[in-house]
């Protein structure tokens, strides 16, 4: 291939790979440079202990599905540990320590380095916006978007998820709460339904006690084995997994191109820029870094596209001092959230499900949501138990039940629970739901990504990030609390525990970048000619509550076909 | 004074610390339970203290290690309540060498740590990187909660003799204790609980 691409993508996380593809399929030439490891790529059988012989990969006959199966040991602490983990925020190499980011307060900021991104794991959850935050909001319209919804649910692919023990417990709650089945992908009402997500349907065999477990495991299609947050390796190959992040989706298809490389291992520190006869700068290509020799090198390319995240897509154009705009890294949404956890005695569970344990680890990580336009979105939550421990019981802006108690009749518990507490909570986790609350926020130009003055790491200065509800979120999250709570014990929890999480509990960040203040609506950045964006910080909202990675790939898709008819 | 006795005293008070608040995090007697192992999650904390933070400085990539700090703050605020009669010290202390921390009650410990993350503490009398950093503070107290649960409910502590390896190096000795309490049966290769579809894909319709 040549030397110099068309096209450098920074990213290959949400948003990354799907905008490598579509230009791929365009004939132009694509470089996607990346942070992070490449899992199940045979260039890279050790990712996390060597170099590996080569810098980068284009043929989709490197990937190898066993492999990413050997790597992928489902374990939440292997795969999730925030400092260790191979998920983590940080270089390929697990001897050195995650990359720094000054998130003051009680936070939690969620993010994975690599090639796939923080969709490695994700829930696959792929949503399309509430219509009502979009129109006479962005500066699209919702119909613009429903054709590029479209193809990225046909490409990933997304389907109603299966139901399993706790999607039949949250049915049952949503209609004890009076709520109906919402048969739509775009919401305009509150109801209840399965998710959507880019998860393949369980194998016709799954309930065939002929056909084994390990056999199933190899063939197509899901599992219901629970692991979809630390990572999915089950299906005949790589591009056949299950669960379909970014790596085992987007990724093979960009290769299949012939016109798309993946570089992992690669950091980006600067965009560089040129002046161009417009007057203003012209995107020219990168500096880089490589993660495991430091070694330096510039790249250079007519285009260049930022899918860095939000976080640190942000971060770069600072760093690289890109010219100056008062909304880079301001108006940052996260989806205020909270969890609220119901335990349920063993014979109300059997008098519903028809067994005495609802196993919150059966089945998809978030099979039913019910959605709330206007508020935000409730869905079910069934993690492993170091996670749901940690989440559910360790993290909250309350502080401790026993020295507060619960502050209201409608929770038992509420905070972090402690000791016997938290053994007595734990011990009921095989009869327990989780409701996670996602609160649509409002952008606030306070809530931001900017350089920490004092901080520098080996990428120079590091994000400092900072996030304060406003009122109008609060409201709405206490109203979804009660919501969540009210189908709990409707369903007859015994028991109902809120978490009350801090704000600053990144999961769903977006908007850092938005369109229409730093990109304009072809996602070119209004400053830079040739500089697009590509990941969820382009978002002019946060969409009413839905899960945001389907909007970002959906736009990501629209941006291709735009740049690809303006430049090439 | 030899350096190497005052970094076996400062390890042992370290230890010391971050059992002292393991056993007030978590179920009653954890670490010394009968029916399993050693869990050792206060090592949990001190490597994820320890490997948490790295800056840059002038040509040199440093690593911050909290875990000697972070004992340190915990002390300076347990005194802090002593002192203002919110806690009251037992004359000795279950965990030999450690500090003020160490010498109270559990609900006291809990305490302790709620006062730190409110800030109630004198904030210029903490040991660096945490003087007069409000937002570090209240950062890493959170995160000792969420630290010593994840170390407890997740596989770690079946690691046994490899826990502080390097995560490749692991290898998994026996069943996690933690989940074998609460009943998680582990890395599995399916279930079979397929219920139906409530909604097909551009169909809509209900089975
Ligand atoms: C536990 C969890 C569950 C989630 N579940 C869902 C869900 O069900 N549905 C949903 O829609 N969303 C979900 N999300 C959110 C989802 O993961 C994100 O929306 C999505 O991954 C964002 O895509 P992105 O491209 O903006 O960023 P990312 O996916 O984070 O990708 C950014 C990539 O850029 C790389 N990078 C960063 N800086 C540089 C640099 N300077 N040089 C080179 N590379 C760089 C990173 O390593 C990364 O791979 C979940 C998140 C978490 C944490
Ligand atoms: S439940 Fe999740 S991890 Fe398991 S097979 Fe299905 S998608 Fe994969």
């Amino acid at each position: 291939m040549k030397t110099d691409p068309d096209v450098i993508v920074i990213g290959a996380g949400g948003g990354g790979p799907v905008i490598a593809k579509e230009l791929g399929e365009r004939g132009i030439n694509v470089l996607v440079v990346e942070a992070g490891p490449w899992y199940g790529n045979k260039k890279w059988p050790e990712p996390n202990q060597n170099r590996g012989k080569a810098k980068m990969s284009s043929d989709p006959g490197d990937l190898d599905g066993s492999l990413y199966r050997n790597q992928f040991t489902r374990l939440e602490n292997d795969m999730n540990d925030l400092v260790t983990g191979k998920f983590r925020w940080g270089s390929a190499d697990r001897r050195r320590t995650p990359w720094y980011r000054n998130v003051p307060d009680r936070s939690f900021l969620y993010q994975s380095a690599g090639i796939g991104g923080s969709t490695v794991h994700y829930y696959a959850n792929s949503l399309r916006a509430f219509p009502q935050a979009i129109d006479d909001e962005w500066p699209i319209n919702y119909d613009d978007l429903i054709p590029y919804y479209e193809k990225v649910e046909n490409t990933l692919p997304v389907e109603f998820a299966p139901t399993t023990s706790k999607e039949a417990l949250f049915y049952y709650g949503a209609e004890k709460a009076g709520f109906p089945l919402n048969q739509t992908l775009d919401v305009t009402s509150s109801g209840y339904r399965p998710q959507p997500n880019a998860i393949l349907p369980p194998n016709e065999h799954l309930m065939d006690p002929d056909v084994s477990l390990e056999e199933l495991s190899h063939m197509e299609g899901c599992t219901l084995s629970g692991h979809c947050g630390q990572g999915c390796p089950y299906g005949p190959s790589l591009e056949k997994m299950a669960k379909r992040s970014t790596n085992v989706s987007y990724v093979p298809l960009a290769m299949k191109t012939g016109n798309v490389t993946f570089r992992p291992n690669t950091f980006v520190m600067k965009i560089l820029t040129e002046d161009s006869a417009s007057g203003k700068p012209r995107a020219t290509g990168v500096q880089i870094r490589d993660t495991w020799t430091g070694e330096m090198e510039e790249l250079s390319a007519g285009i260049v596209v930022m899918a860095a995240g939000c976080i640190e897509t942000p971060r770069l154009w600072l760093n690289s001092e890109l010219p100056h705009n008062d909304w880079v890294g301001r108006g940052m949404t996260t989806h205020y959230m909270d969890m609220v956890t119901g335990t349920f005695d063993a014979q109300t569970l059997m008098e519903i499900l028809g067994s005495p344990s609802v196993n919150p680890f059966v089945g998809h990580t978030s099979g039913a949501r019910l959605d709330y336009p206007g508020l935000g979105m409730i869905e079910n939550l069934g993690e492993s138990p170091g996670l749901s421990a940690q989440q559910a019981f360790g993290f909250s802006q309350y502080g401790y039940n026993i020295l507060r108690g619960p502050g209201s009749d409608k929770w038992d518990q509420r905070g972090r629970l402690t000791g016997s507490e938290l053994e007595e909570a734990m011990n009921g986790y095989k009869r327990s739901l989780t409701l996670l609350i996602v609160t649509d926020d409002e952008v606030q130009y306070q809530n931001r990504v900017e350089l920490d003055p004092n901080i520098k790491d080996e990428h120079g200065p590091v994000p400092f990030v900072r996030y304060t509800p406003s009122e109008k979120s609060k409201k709405r999250r206490d109203q979804l609390a009660k919501v969540a709570t009210t189908m709990l014990r409707g369903a007859g929890a015994s028991q109902v525990h809120r978490s009350d999480l801090p704000p600053n509990y990144y999961i769903h960040i977006q908007s850092t970048m938005r369109m229409g203040f730093v990109v304009d609506s072809s996602c070119e950045a209004y400053q830079v000619q040739g500089l697009y964006i590509a990941d969820n910080s382009v978002d002019y909202n946060a969409l009413g509550g839905p899960n945001p990675t389907l909007t970002t790939q959906a736009l990501a898709t629209r941006t291709a076909e735009l740049l690809a008819d303006k430049y090439f | 004074m030899t350096i190497i006795s005052t970094n076996t005293q400062e390890q042992e008070y370290t230890q010391a610390s971050f059992q002292a608040l393991t056993d007030a995090i978590l179920p009653p007697d954890s670490e010394y339970a009968y029916d399993f192992p050693d869990m050792g999650v206060h090592a949990y904390i001190i490597y994820a203290l320890d490997h948490y933070v790295s800056i840059q400085q002038q040509l040199h990539h440093t690593v911050v290690p909290l875990a000697y700090p972070t004992a340190v703050m915990l002390d300076t605020a347990a005194a802090k309540l002593v002192y203002t009669h919110q806690a009251h010290p037992s004359p000795q202390s279950h965990f030999p060498g450690g500090g003020m921390f160490s010498f109270l009650s559990r609900q006291d410990r809990i305490r302790t740590l709620a006062a730190l993350e409110n800030l109630y503490v004198d904030m210029y009398a903490l040991p660096s990187p945490y003087q007069n950093n409000a937002g570090l503070v209240k950062h890493v107290t959170d995160a000792l909660n969420r630290f010593s649960m994840f170390g407890y409910y997740s596989e770690w502590p079946a690691y046994g003799s490899t826990r502080l390896y390097p995560p490749d190096s692991r290898r998994l000795q026996f069943f996690p204790p933690g989940w074998q309490q609460v009943g998680y049966p582990g890395v599995s290769l399916g279930y079979r609980d397929f219920r139906g579809f409530l909604l097909k894909m551009g169909r809509s319709e209900v089975e």
